[in-house]
């Protein structure tokens, strides 16, 4: 079971999406205003993720290789359906603020990606690890950029609405900057972010030896 | 030949599941998603506009016929009871007026001695900082205690001439409802 549990850590870091692969760039920059909204982003994706991983690859060998993208589109148009219907339905404030960013969870090129480069080649079990790995993976991106932002732009952490105002972090004179919370402020989080986990990789691959 | 009646097949059926599951879904979701629009749409209008009563409105809703439309579909207007030991002394209901910009909703509650409670904007989408200021309580406070019978005018807000006209003309509409439905709303 090696290579299952390969499946599913290569999403949380080797191919982690938003920083390693730097795909799926619209909702990551867009939504993480604060970190329970890239959270909530992240686990949309990844409810849609793991079933269409899971549909696709049961499919396989039903669907003919000339309408697959459309097929998988089919599929994954599905489940971004009920996502957006279920959290209108439960959770509504996130479903407010997420807004146009649900349905473009179809158009994703992270879940299109994941259905036609492994779903559409692997058996369902190892689907869903990959399904699983790459969505927890994804929702934690957007969770730790979404939380850099709040902290800086609004000095507060797992904001969720005017009841549930989660923590004031920041020391009382702290002046937020208010730009961090604007598309501005999402490129440079997600700049400096990949230049760290690229300097965590370069001095793991020195200490391995020099590579 | 073949090839291609394969494709036909598989895309109608995948559809067909997929339709399926869909309206299932829907129809679960439907009366929850329903009631949280109104909840967080409506339900701050409605709590600022009614007070001091025991009943949840929101849950306690109906809707009147109020004519219909020019497909001849009813409109059907939702009806915001305040209840107090069971009796109804004060409703809430939607009126819309023309702003500036699209429409301004304006929730309107009234008494049983037929005066207006307060007014509350539940949707406009006019210039921020200037029509805008027509959802501050300087500007609703004015409606207060106004009787229904009759237009009701108010002093507008200088340079929101457009907005000001336009929360009166939807209070107005609200309260031609009132006029016409008494019997029906207490």
């Amino acid at each position: 079971m090696a290579s299952l549990r390969a499946e599913f850590t290569k999403g949380l870091w080797t191919v982690l999406p938003p920083f390693r692969l730097v795909l799926g760039l619209c909702p990551t920059l867009a939504v993480t205003t604060t970190g329970i909204n890239g959270m909530g982003m992240g686990l949309a994706t990844t409810f849609v993720l793991i079933f269409s991983n899971l549909f696709v690859s049961l499919l396989r060998r039903f669907i003919p290789t000339q309408v697959r993208i459309a097929s998988f589109i089919v599929i994954i148009a599905s489940f971004v359906v009920i996502v957006e219907l279920v959290m209108q339905a439960y959770f509504y404030q996130l479903f407010k603020v997420l807004g146009i960013f649900i349905p473009l969870i179809v158009v994703n090129c992270i879940i299109l990606g994941r259905a036609e480069a492994f779903a559409s080649k692997n058996n369902p079990v190892m689907s869903l690890a990959d399904g699983l790995g790459i969505g927890l993976g994804f929702t934690i991106s957007l969770f730790v950029l979404g939380s850099i932002r709040e902290l800086l732009g609004a000095g507060s952490l797992l904001y969720y609405d005017a009841a549930h105002p989660g923590f004031h972090v920041m020391w009382a004179s702290f002046e937020p900057f208010a730009f961090m919370l604007k598309p501005p402020g999402a490129f440079i989080a997600l700049g400096i972010l990949l230049a760290f986990m690229n300097l965590i990789s370069q001095i793991q691959a020195q200490k391995g030896g020099g590579r | 030949m073949r090839d291609i009646i394969r494709m036909i097949a598989v895309l109608t059926l995948i559809g067909a599941a997929s339709g399926l599951v869909l309206s299932l879904i829907y129809g679960l979701t439907k009366a929850p998603i329903e009631y949280q629009t109104i909840k967080f749409v409506k339900e701050p209008a409605v709590k600022k506009v009614l007070t001091g009563y025991d009943n949840d409105p929101i849950l306690d809703r109906t809707t009147i016929s109020v004519g219909t439309d020019e497909r001849g579909k009813p409109i059907e207007l939702v009806v915001f009871p305040a209840k107090k030991n069971g009796e109804t002394f004060a409703v809430a209901i939607e009126g819309t007026g023309k702003g500036y910009h699209g429409t301004i909703g304006v929730m309107v509650g009234v008494n049983k001695k037929g005066e207006i409670t307060d007014i509350g904007i539940t949707s406009h989408s006019e210039t921020p900082g200037i029509g805008s200021r027509v959802t501050e309580e300087a500007f609703t406070a004015r409606f207060k205690g106004k009787p229904v019978t009759g237009e009701i005018q108010v002093d507008g807000i200088s340079g929101a001439t457009y907005s000001s006209k336009g929360a009166m003309s939807a209070v107005n509409e609200a309260l031609g409802y009132v006029n016409t439905f008494k019997q029906e709303l207490f």
